[in-house]
């Protein structure tokens, strides 16, 4: 008689949650697949590695179902060998599973619309990584993510007062653009009709799209406001399987809008926050609500067709093309409004093929972009969406997504494709034509001078990058706005550059050949004629964010990704140097 | 959202706060063995109060599960930190080593001659201790402690949310 194997206590804490995690959805998607090959084609990751089976969406999911037959199916428990079932029994095992279940699938749901049987493999395979997250198996960014949201309310750990900081920051700005003091983010307002929720992503690496919101509300005459906790509608529950996270970040949010009695919720444009808030969450936090919840995009799309904001699609005069996030469109059904708004604020609109349901995932969704043990193989699966943005002839891509402008980014980068990404917000921002300002009868007093608000004049700025090209993009957009420019191409460079010279910023690049950014930079913080120069970062890598803030030296003092814009670049590094001016 | 109540000569208290922000002789971090700080809290901790206290951690032996121990708080309005590396993620023999680490956390804290501590819902969230099983095995441990022979004045549980303060707020209420 065979000697009877010993399970570890993780695999069969794993046995124990796996059961009652068992609905009608998950077991008629674990017994339904007949291995017909359907599947196999409609998955990025098969197209990519078309001689290696393991990417096959029946292939991944026979990797749990395996597990479901032995133990909670009949034929398994009484036939294992018949019907391939088979336990788990060690960690390393469960080691195993976690490569197939967060590194090989984005939990993007193309295969279930292309399954005859009705698979859905992204609702067992979110299942199953939650599975291994209650037992602390998880790739390292999830943990950080998941860390991050559980105990500071956000999943890329801004504190609450950088995040006020940066509202503040942004309504200056818009006060400037629109010369109207009376311009406001408020915050924590009651009593609206609009409480605005957005992604961390916003706040800490692309502040214009909550200036670009206020400017979209602004001219609608909106009564809004935005709150200074539970502000995040992202919510990486989703991602990780882990309900009960889920749930707890979306209470936080929905008693929030109640708090201040908010009419409507609108959700910022994202992919799995708009499914999380406005779909998944009251199931998770076992919640229901009074208030009307909303994407962004149908906000948009309602002020421009009722007339509430005039646009000029004339001031977007590039050619467009649209990418369906998964999450918003093929799990949300959110196809045919992000078009039409498209529509209405550019003139040149090429549509992607296949697109709406059919369309490809940005390779960076279900919390891909956190994972970057897998980039490279995220990477590669990206060929197909390549492809398809190659085919359109547009040279920016709109989404709806904050995940897909990361995704999209990489591997535009990654394949060259030159191209600029962006969201509908920015486009409508762009477009608006705003109302002449009828000057108030008293002039308000100037605000206090805010240094580089006019410029960068008189800022010695220090720019490292090895591609000689963004060097000079960098160096024109910062000598147009009045700063003195030194450059560096490689890292040994900006290290001698930045002691002799003391500049009072430096940006870095974090690929670059020899000595690379992370290491410049950490070498920079340690050295005590350096460690106070602010550094703001220009990478096309956003994989390694999470690289530069676990660097053992206080974090840069700003971010911006490649392809980068003037604008962006200007606001970034008026801020760090707004910042360090009111440390002074 | 505040509650208290007096327990020998000390005070327990559950409050809606943020750990890292409190004006308190220490809080405690509910650590790894490596005493890395990592995201989270632990992340705010190094923001706010500076890159000393993982310097400091890093001068230590990574501790084992239930031990505990201290550092300066840097910038923080805290004095001081007890960094304690209490169960995760489903262990075995969970409730005796959380309590063992909260037992070891207060110990350190009046050795140490410290007054007011803070506690976060020890083990919830991230490392997936259910939340009732926290507060009932954390208060109880506090509340046996504060019966005996301490100098702790004040003990605070911090809590972000209404979902975190209504299990702790339940078990407070039934402990008087």
């Amino acid at each position: 008689m065979p000697a009877i194997k010993e399970r570890s206590h993780k695999a069969q804490k794993v046995l124990e949650r796996f059961e009652k995690k068992l609905n009608r959805q998950i077991v008629g998607s674990l017994v339904a697949c007949v291995h017909c090959g359907m599947c196999t084609q409609s998955c990025h990751y098969v197209l990519a590695n078309p001689g290696d089976p393991t990417y096959a969406p029946a292939y991944k999911g026979d990797q749990i179902r395996k597990i479901f037959k032995r133990h909670f199916d009949w034929t398994g428990r009484v036939l294992p060998f018949w019907v391939k079932a088979k336990s788990v029994y060690t960690d390393e095992q469960l080691e195993e599973l976690k490569d197939v279940v967060f590194g090989k699938c984005t939990n993007c749901r193309r295969c279930t619309i292309n399954c005859p049987m009705g698979v859905d493999l992204a609702t067992f395979n979110r299942m199953a990584r939650g599975l291994l997250v209650s037992v602390g198996v998880m790739p390292e960014g999830v943990a950080v993510v998941s860390k991050d949201q559980w105990e500071l309310g956000n999943q890329m750990g801004v504190l609450k007062e950088d995040y006020i900081d940066t509202l503040e920051w942004m309504e200056e700005e818009m006060q400037m653009e629109l010369d109207d003091p009376q311009a406001k983010i408020p915050i924590d307002k009651k009593d609206c009709d609009v409480y605005y929720s957005i992604n961390p992503r916003e706040v800490k690496y692309d502040p214009r799209t909550i200036a670009d919101a206020a400017k979209i509300f602004y001219a609608a005459k909106e009564n809004w406001t935005m709150a200074s906790e539970g502000w995040d509608m992202t919510n990486f529950g989703l991602f990780s399987g882990d309900d009960d996270l889920g749930g707890s970040v979306a209470v936080r949010l929905y008693e929030k809008v109640e708090e201040l009695n908010a009419r409507k919720l609108v959700i910022s444009e994202c992919g799995h926050g708009y499914r999380s808030t406005r779909c998944e969450g009251q199931n998770w936090g076992k919640k229901d609500v009074n208030f009307t919840m909303e994407s962004s995009v149908i906000t948009m799309l309602d002020y421009v067709k009722s007339g509430r904001i005039q646009i000029d699609a004339g001031k977007n005069d590039k050619i467009y093309t649209y990418h369906d996030s998964c999450n918003f469109a093929r799990s949300c059904g959110m196809y045919e409004e992000p078009r039409e708004l498209l529509k209405l604020v550019v003139n040149d609109f090429r549509e992607m093929y296949p697109n709406r349901s059919e369309n490809y995932c940005c390779t960076g969704g279900g919390g891909a972009m956190s994972m970057s043990e897998y980039s490279q193989r995220r990477l590669k699966s990206a060929k197909v969406k390549a492809d398809q943005l190659k085919a359109t002839g547009a040279n920016v891509v709109v989404t709806s997504c904050h995940n897909c402008v990361d995704g999209l980014n990489d591997l535009i980068k990654h394949y060259k494709l030159g191209m600029e990404v962006t969201q509908l917000v920015n486009l409508v921002a762009e477009a608006l034509v705003l109302e002449p300002r009828v000057a108030p009868e008293e002039i308000p007093a100037a605000p206090e001078a805010v240094p580089g608000a006019d410029g960068l004049k008189g800022k010695k700025i220090l720019v490292t990058d090895d591609e000689p090209d963004f060097l000079t993009f960098i160096s024109t957009v910062l000598e147009d706005n009045e700063a003195e420019v030194i450059k560096a191409s490689s890292g040994d460079e900006a290290l001698k550059l930045a002691e002799s010279e003391q500049p009072d910023l430096i940006t870095l690049d974090l690929s670059m050949p020899g000595r690379s950014g992370i290491e410049v930079f950490e070498t920079l913080r340690k050295n005590s004629k350096t460690q106070n120069i602010p550094v703001c970062i220009i990478t096309g890598r956003p994989e390694m964010r999470k690289l530069i803030y676990d660097r053992p030296v206080p974090p840069p003092e700003g971010y911006v990704d490649k392809p980068a814009d003037e604008d962006d670049i200007v606001l970034n590094i008026r801020k760090v140097l707004k910042a360090g001016h009111e440390k002074s | 959202m505040t509650e208290e109540m007096k327990i020998n000569n000390s005070i327990l208290r559950v409050s809606k706060d943020d750990i890292t922000m409190l004006e308190v002789d220490c809080f405690v971090y509910y650590a790894q063995s490596n005493l890395k700080l990592g995201s989270g809290f632990g992340g705010a901790i190094t923001l706010r109060g500076g890159q000393s206290i993982q310097k400091e951690l890093d001068s230590m032996d990574p501790i084992n599960v239930t031990q505990a121990v201290i550092t300066e708080a840097g910038n923080l309005k805290a004095k001081r930190i007890i960094h304690a590396n209490g169960p995760k993620f489903q262990e075995e023999d969970l409730e005796r080593k959380l309590s063992d680490t909260i037992l070891n956390v207060l110990k350190l804290a009046d050795k140490e001659g410290l007054e007011t501590i803070a506690f976060p819902p020890m083990g919830t969230g991230f490392y997936g201790i259910p939340l009732d099983v926290s507060a009932s095995v954390t208060l109880k441990t506090i509340k046996d402690y504060l019966n005996g022979q301490t100098g702790i004045k004040e003990v605070t549980l911090s809590v972000i949310d209404r979902r975190e303060f209504e299990p702790y707020h339940n078990r407070l209420l039934a402990l008087s």
